[in-house]
């Protein structure tokens, strides 16, 4: 089968009807999580999972995907016109957009971020449907050492390049491999760290946990906060920028797709880290980057491309080799695992439709997102000024009727309020919740691969260093420890 | 929290850093990790036991907690951190914690209004006939969109026949 064909039955499964309405639902739930402050991509699709069970794995599957590059496009809003980042991704954004918002430029910001929001998806949906597929026949040849040293330069990634230190993110990583024992030991049948709890026997819930991590901890984190300043809506003309803008913006658009797309595809790290390299690199190279932080256009732009095309890419790892781009895909590679798929190199030629109806819908995903960030920016704008005040309350019935629905258990419901207080915890002592889940969601198999590899070598842990591919991996791994701590002792002197 | 300049800070503000109260943990969590895991099997690198795993992983954590604290008595990177907000935490978790007490004995509909009229104290900005209307409106919502919508077993009031 060729690219062309497969497109073809992409978009016959993308173009459905049903496919269709996900597809909207999904992005436009995207863009207004995005917009709002307090509400990440996150808590949205942890809330939504449950609702996924009753629809089939494709349509979920777009729906949920949908939500996460909805967000990306939308967190540029809030970000622009009141300096609160709608998401973490989007809080590069403030730098330049919120200058741009105060000398009355709002409208250009807007405009300028949403299509380099489109351009940088547009290249990571390129980059996705050409490389995946040769990425999953290479990875075919993998064995649990290659797994196992694919997981730790993951898991590693996720830790190191986190935005706080290198030392926090390694604890995070622990701790949620740790949590990821909790259970039924597959091996042997132990229980472990179950304390005579029948509900843990199974492990913690993913989405339980998840909802308390990322969401109940938001909402305690911003419950205080007032109502926002109202935002004017900008006209149709005040969006339009000057050539000198698009002179600017365009090559900052093509160099922030190119470092988002990189970021995106290594596993573990996310859109906000690709988001923070670009602008930095924007710095790097501009002629004078005193302007940077007084209303730079480059410094909305390449930021919006690259988190959209880090967004994209980091599907490849995901659904080539199982290992989550970031940690909103490890909950939905949980949301894959529960509809009875398995992501790994055998998913796209297993499930065409499923990869190539994703691809396709991304793409239309995109066009409509277009549509719903510009013409109706101002329905955005509008929803700005619902105060949080009401609507987190709202957020959290959400979670607590979507986390019991699962499984019918008030007991995850407990799980939700122990997780939202360490999470709320870990945030005032600065500690990251992405990594902690990633090493959650990684920790079963790796301990899976890391057995079943000593068994082959019979204890002899060379066996990791002898395959060339795990050798290369740990070796990045490796690297990537001793460049952190290489920036983190000249960055302490 | 932020030291004052020029001068060494007092062992007392030096304790109370993040990064030294995190590690801490860290450190504690990890010990007792390692500590549960050694009452499991631990088998040999070429048969791992379910102690093995988590006992490697306790360790992790234990030495990267005491090198987080130490390094950060020593110095900490200044970083904007959030205020505690007690407040929003206890009212938050209440909430919860009445929705799961009274969703199996009281009913989805007194679950959500308890949860909703709870946890609407945290921001310190509701008056209370504005939270009593939107604890109405949610519980009448939800039961509309998972009870009637989704078909969720989701009984409105339970107890009451």
């Amino acid at each position: 089968m060729d690219l062309v064909s497969n497109l073809a039955l992409g978009f016959q499964t993308a173009l459905s009807p049903m496919a269709l309405a996900f597809c909207l639902l999904g992005v436009t739930l995207g863009t207004l999580i995005g917009v709002l402050p307090g509400i990440g991509a996150m808590a949205a699709i942890a809330m939504l999972l449950p609702i996924t069970y009753h629809v089939p794995p494709t349509e979920a599957l777009i729906m949920l995907a949908g939500i996460y590059y909805g967000a990306q496009y939308g967190g540029s809003t809030a970000s622009i016109l009141l300096r609160l980042p709608g998401t973490p991704q989007a809080a590069v954004v403030t730098l330049d957009g919120y200058p741009m918002a105060q000398q009355g430029r709002a409208g250009v910001a807007l405009f300028i971020t949403t299509i380099a929001s489109f351009f940088g998806s547009v290249v990571g949906v390129v980059l996705l449907a050409g490389f995946a597929p040769l990425l999953a026949r290479g990875a075919m040849a993998f064995q649990a050492p290659e797994y196992f040293a694919l997981m730790v330069l993951g898991l590693m990634a996720a830790a190191l390049l986190t935005q706080g230190s290198a030392l926090r993110g390694l604890i995070m990583v622990a701790l949620g491999l740790s949590l990821g024992t909790v259970g039924t030991d597959l091996q042997t049948g132990t229980f472990r760290f179950v304390f005579g709890m029948p509900e843990l026997a199974d492990g913690i819930g993913l989405v339980a946990m998840a909802m308390g991590l990322f969401g109940v901890s938001e909402v305690i984190a911003n419950a205080a906060r007032g109502g926002a300043p109202v935002a004017r809506t900008p006209r149709w003309r005040e969006m339009i920028p000057t050539r000198a803008d698009w002179r600017a913006a365009l090559p900052a658009m093509g160099r922030g797709a190119g470092v988002g797309a990189g970021f995106g595809a290594l596993p573990g790290t996310g859109s906000s880290i690709a988001a923070f390299v670009s602008y930095a690199v924007e710095k790097r190279v501009a002629r004078d980057p005193s302007r940077f932080g007084r209303g730079a256009i480059q410094g909305v732009s390449a930021p919006e491309a690259a988190n959209n095309a880090a967004a994209q890419t980091a599907f490849i790892p995901t659904l080539t080799l199982g290992i989550p781009g970031d940690a909103v895909l490890a909950l939905m590679l949980g949301a894959l695992i529960i509809h009875g798929i398995i992501p790994g190199p055998g998913l796209i030629e297993a499930q065409p439709a499923l990869f190539w109806g994703l691809v396709a819908s991304f793409v239309l995903g995109n066009l409509m997102l277009l549509v719903l960030n510009l013409p109706l920016i101002g329905v955005w704008i509008s929803i700005l000024r619902v105060p949080y005040r009401l609507l987190y309350p709202a957020i959290l019935v959400f979670i607590c009727i979507g986390v019991f629905s699962i499984r019918n258990s008030v007991f995850d419901i407990w799980v939700v309020l122990i997780f939202g207080a360490v999470g709320y915890g870990m945030r005032l002592l600065r500690f990251e919740p992405a990594p902690l889940l990633l090493g959650f969601i990684l920790g079963p198999l790796a301990e899976q691969y890391l057995r079943r590899a000593m068994t082959v070598s019979r204890g002899d842990p060379m066996i990791f260093l002898e395959r060339p591919i795990s050798a290369g991996l740990l070796a990045v791994a490796a690297l990537l420890l001793v460049w952190t701590l290489a920036s983190a002792w000249r960055r302490a002197r | 929290m932020s030291d004052a300049p020029g001068r060494a800070p007092s062992l007392r503000r030096r304790l109370a850093r993040p990064g030294v109260i995190g590690g801490v943990l860290a450190l504690a969590l990890g010990l007792w990790v390692m500590a549960e895991a050694a009452g499991y099997a631990m088998g040999s690198a070429r048969r791992m036991g379910p102690g093995y795993f988590p006992t490697l992983l306790g360790g992790w954590m234990a030495a990267m907690g005491a090198a987080l604290a130490g390094l950060s008595l020593w110095r900490e990177a200044p970083a904007d951190t959030d205020r505690a907000d007690p407040r929003a935490l206890l009212a938050v978790l209440s909430g919860i914690a009445a929705f799961a007490l009274l969703l199996p004995r009281a009913g989805l509909v007194p679950a959500v209004a308890g949860l909703v009229v709870i946890a609407a104290q945290g921001s310190g900005l509701m008056r209370p006939g504005a939270t009593l209307v939107l604890a109405g409106v949610l519980a009448i919502l939800s039961w509309g969109i998972f009870r009637l919508g989704l078909g969720l077993p989701l009984p409105a009031f339970t107890g009451l026949g």
